[in-house]
């Protein structure tokens, strides 16, 4: 056994850890540092990941086979380490609105990051399911913890029970395929998988385990929990929750569906081709209403989860490939939008889009970030999100004339449509910023140095990721071949 | 009667509807909650009922990993349901709706 290869993942505990005792000797003016110090360290963290040391670069496996370090595993965790820095970046620019513990929140993003960094990893329905609930229970405090504001309550106790509820399905799912092949590891697994296709209980379990999975990734039917949250939730975790956790349910269901049960994945290409066409349209046309701007995000991450099942439903490399690609422009997305929300609405009791009003005069910087941010969503060429689109199409349709299957055309379709009716929104959002006569407030906004630096980097990522796609999609090409399919 | 595999298998199957059945129809947010624990077990049930019949021990490792998450789920759910309270007066699911469109 190996047990050098979880150095990242104890490292990453340590960290928690200290921060929590950090709170005990830190002036509780500086508490807010703390943000910075956790920065900089998983910045230290991904560095050395990069270099030529031996420090998260061997591959193999440990525990039993249940922990698999593979170039996917290095790719998500890469992604996730990059997720937690900029988070953390948000939220030391909303640590103001959180009244006390501080350091308790930045900990728990800490905490919440350790299981991803182990769902990138898993290679075993034990550790899936202990690094899946790491993640989601600190997710339901991370959601309720503005405990004076109603609305973090009870997003937290939505989050709570649905949450609960999909985690007793996915149990149940691994307790029938378990039951039915005996087998707990995927590399075992997939040997004998394609023997129980006619098993009814085997199946049941794959449905019931993919549904614990939909929850994460905020995909139909399991949905509905993701714009109550998003609104009621402090925006910093708003961010994760749209980046992290959703990016840790999609290595999971990568996972379970190409490593753990490939032979399934073969069969059910209609399902879920059906199921991403679904959510791709259920979060746009429930977008075109929305007038708060963080549930409007909820809405487009719904069908953002359809876009990345576009790959998913390829059932090909390629697929594979397009998913992290559109995932590693995402999160550099997702952050730049969140963090202008929360500068902007620093002041402003609401969430309403309107507050984004005169945002060109009282920050050009922020005007530019946002409308880059919502160009990039909605798939503007040349950025990030326009390649990760064509990427994942690409995938789709080069299934389409291998398997004739007429069903990948239709989906494409939607997509299609999806995007043209996502214009809509995204551009509402563009508008609210340059062309609305309801302006109030114009007093100019003052960034800090590392709100700077984190708009910065958002900005360098959906650029360079737009017009120079080969680095990361070299490294998304190398992951997906670890998958082997 | 012989007790075999199947009984316990029809028992899990009952337990996770009744809790399923539970969460869907109950409005107090704590018989929700017992009824989300009710699921849990059905699965562990079904797990420990497999390792039994199949000699095989990871199911019951499964459960105690189970058993452990449950119990930290339980203690942050129920702080959050008794903050909800004090807040709302109130642990009913109708009451949950000041996010609206």
């Amino acid at each position: 056994m190996n047990s050098s290869l979880i150095a990242l993942e104890i490292c990453v505990l340590a960290l928690g850890t200290v921060l929590l005792l950090a709170d005990f000797w830190m002036p509780v003016e500086r508490k807010k540092f703390l943000a910075y110090f956790a920065a900089i360290a998983l910045g230290g963290l991904l560095l050395a990941g990069f270099s030529d040391s031996s420090f998260c670069q061997t591959f193999g496996t440990a525990f039993n086979g249940a922990f698999v370090e593979d170039a996917m595993a290095l790719f998500f965790k890469r992604f996730f380490l990059v997720a937690a820095i900029l988070v953390l970046f948000v939220t030391a620019e909303f640590s103001d609105k959180i009244a006390a513990g501080i350091s308790e929140y930045y900990s728990l993003i800490i905490f919440a990051l350790a299981g991803m960094l182990f769902a990138a990893s898993a290679n075993d329905f034990v550790m899936l399911f202990v690094s899946i609930e790491l993640i989601t229970v600190t997710f339901y405090v991370l959601v309720s913890f503005q405990r004076a504001k109603l609305t973090s309550l009870e997003a937290g106790v939505k989050y709570l029970i649905i949450g609960a509820l999909s985690s007793a399905f996915m149990v149940f799912g691994i307790a029938l395929i378990w039951g039915t092949t005996g087998k707990m590891n995927f590399t075992e697994l997939a040997a004998v998988a394609s023997q129980f296709l006619d098993n009814k209980i085997f199946l049941i379990g794959v449905l019931f385990l993919l549904a614990g999975l939909g929850f994460k990734i905020a995909a139909v039917p399991f949905q509905i929990w993701a714009p109550d949250v998003y609104q009621g939730a402090p925006t910093p975790t708003t961010t994760f929750l749209a980046i992290g956790s959703k990016a840790a349910g999609f290595v999971l269901l990568l996972r379970v569906l190409f490593a753990a049960i490939p032979a399934v994945a073969e069969q059910w290409r209609d399902f879920l081709i059906i199921i991403s066409g679904i959510t791709i349209l259920y979060g746009n046309l429930c977008a075109l209403p929305q007038r708060n701007l963080k549930r409007l995000f909820g809405y487009s991450s719904i069908s953002h989860a359809g876009y990345l099942l576009l790959g998913v439903a390829a059932v090909s490399a390629t697929g594979q490939s397009a998913v992290m690609y559109y995932l590693a422009g995402y999160l550099f997305t997702v952050v730049a939008t969140f963090i202008v929300i929360v500068l902007v609405m620093q002041n402003l009791e609401t969430e309403d889009i309107s507050g984004l009003a005169g945002l060109n005069q009282r920050s050009p910087i922020l005007a530019a970030t946002m409308t880059l941010a919502m160009a990039s969503l909605a798939g503007v060429p040349p950025l990030a999100g326009f390649f990760g689109k064509f990427l994942l199409l690409k995938a789709v349709i080069g299934q389409g004339i291998a398997t004739s299957n007429h069903g990948y055309y239709c989906l494409v379709f939607t997509a299609l449509a999806g995007v043209l009716i996502s214009f809509y929104y995204y551009f509402g959002v563009i508008r609210a910023i340059y062309w609305s006569k309801e302006a109030k407030d114009l007093s100019p906004i003052q960034l800090s140095g590392a709100a700077k630096l984190a708009i910065t980097i958002c900005i360098a990522g959906i650029v360079w990721i737009g017009i120079f796609p080969n680095t990361i999609l070299n490294l998304a090409d190398e992951a997906a071949k670890s998958l082997g399919i | 009667m012989h007790v075999g595999l199947e009984h316990y298998l029809t028992v899990s199957f009952l337990l996770f509807a009744l809790g399923l059945l539970g969460v869907i129809m109950r409005r107090n947010l704590i018989v929700i909650y017992m009824s989300l624990e009710l699921m849990l077990n059905a699965a562990n049930l079904a797990l420990v009922a497999f390792s039994r019949f199949n000699d095989k021990l990871d199911g019951q490792v499964l459960v105690f990993f189970i058993i452990t998450v449950a119990a930290a789920e339980v203690s942050v759910g129920l702080a959050l349901i008794v903050a909800l309270y004090r807040r709302r007066q109130s642990a009913h699911v109708e009451d949950l709706t000041s996010m609206k469109l």
